[in-house]
């Protein structure tokens, strides 16, 4: 939390994202930036999550449907991998499941404190077709 | 003048470090965010950003915090297009007295509104930028409703959906009034381009806009933005519903080049009926009912005569 007060701020009120030079920041990555505490990328919103979805990397074909629809940039891909999903920032929205084109789907929701490893190795199977 | 940033594939666009971050107060499944984050990570250039108030502004901004990488300007309900405008006659004015400091870097100018911002209150600042024809863009998030203030009709809204302002019960339908032709108006200002997406054709949207960033002057980008709070849909459908606004021609994916060359840039395969589009949305609700049901017929016509009247006008080219 920052503890400047709201009369103490420079001129022109500015909360900067960055400490220092900020430079190129489209060619940096997130964990490779150096956020000030004004950047709402250091604050949560966990809490506002009543299921949370669970990511299963067996059935993943790097489709990045998920990752361009969520909309709390809460799926994280790096080298074309998805890799995780960035439960600070996820509000349990559930589109990344409802994107997820995979057969069966590689995420799935399940209740905020359900164990994680216990769902994965009880994945549902593959959905067959009826005619 | 900097190079454009190559989006080939999805993959391709996943490598894209976001410069809108999370932790933001904007609604679980809202689409303004997703709307936001392919507009910016459609270039690698630097940004000058402003937001009209709307739920973008006050759930993006809330002390202390700040959801952006980029410089953003925190400005009234009004004024985001002329804040932009503003910034970016300083720029071109500083550019030519040589006082740049980094003369080369070539920053985007974009503003981005709700339609509340845009299509009533901050109207005729927005026709001004673009009849001055500063070198920006402006992109509605067009949510066709007042969601930020607690779902008042603007003139956004389309017949037949019941807001605050304009509840549908016993005695009315809800919205008794045509939504406004954005488009068409601000074609009328014959700027170089004005273009209408939507986050689900996330291809055609990235294209769009990177024209639009290559383009010289002002442009205009109306993006749907289904509103899960007030369309009353649950928080997972708004891919759906947006898939849906664009396969039944309710909302058409086109583009206008200098106010006469209009190309329709999406043809769905199967159209869907405007039916299932307004059915799957609480504020339609009372449309189903018996009374109500021969304005599906109208919206259902009005849908048609709108496509007939778009592909008489690209192939005619005036």
């Amino acid at each position: 939390m920052a503890t400047t007060g709201w009369d103490e701020f420079e001129i022109g009120a500015m909360l900067r994202t960055f400490e220092g030079e900020a430079g190129d920041i489209a060619g940096t990555l997130q964990e490779d930036r150096n956020y000030t505490e004004n950047s709402s990328f250091t604050a949560s919103v966990a809490d506002w999550r009543i299921e949370k979805p669970v990511f299963n990397k067996d059935f993943c074909i790097d489709c990045q449907f998920c990752w361009v629809y969520c909309p709390d940039i809460s799926i994280i891909s790096r080298d074309k991998k998805m890799i995780g999903i960035d439960m600070d920032h996820c509000k349990g929205c559930g589109i990344c499941v409802e994107v997820c084109p995979t057969n069966p789907k590689s995420l799935l929701m399940f209740p905020e404190l359900a164990d994680e490893e216990t769902e994965i190795a009880n994945w549902p199977a593959k959905e067959t077709k009826e005619k | 003048m900097s190079e454009m940033k190559k989006i080939k594939n999805l993959k391709e666009f996943s490598t894209s470090a976001d410069r809108f971050e999370g932790a933001n107060l904007l609604c679980p499944g809202c689409a303004h965010s997703i709307i936001v984050r392919e507009v910016l990570n459609a270039t690698n250039d630097d940004l000058v950003l402003a937001a009209s108030t709307g739920c973008l502004e006050v759930c993006t901004a809330v002390y202390p915090y700040t959801s952006w990488d980029a410089s953003w300007i925190h400005i009234g309900f009004e004024n985001g297009s002329t804040a932009v405008a503003g910034a970016e006659a300083m720029y071109k004015a500083l550019k030519t007295k040589g006082r740049l400091k980094q003369p080369d870097r070539n920053p985007k100018f974009v503003a981005f509104g709700g339609d509340g911002a845009s299509y009533d209150i901050g109207f005729q600042w927005i026709s001004g930028c673009m009849e001055r024809n500063h070198d920006m863009m402006y992109v509605v998030l067009d949510n066709e409703v007042y969601a930020n203030t607690g779902g008042q009709r603007s003139s956004s809204t389309p017949i037949g959906a019941s807001a605050t302002t304009t509840p549908a019960g016993s005695i009315s339908y809800g919205e008794t009034k045509n939504k406004k032709d954005m488009m068409g108006i601000m074609a009328a200002h014959h700027i170089p381009y004005a273009a209408q997406v939507a986050p689900n054709k996330w291809k055609d949207m990235v294209k769009k806009i990177q024209k639009g960033f290559a383009t010289e002057g002002a442009v205009f980008i109306n993006a749907v933005s289904p509103c899960t709070t007030e369309w009353k849909f649950d928080p997972k459908d708004t891919m759906h519903l947006t898939d849906l606004a664009t396969d039944s021609l309710v909302f058409p994916l086109y583009e206008i080049i200098d106010g006469h060359e209009l190309n329709i840039t999406y043809r769905p395969k199967n159209v869907v009926p405007v039916e299932e589009y307004l059915a799957a949305q609480g504020r339609f609700k009372h449309l189903f009912k018996d009374e109500y049901k021969y304005l599906i017929k109208e919206w259902q016509e009005r849908v048609d005569a709108n496509w007939a009247y778009l592909n008489r006008r690209e192939e005619a080219r005036v």
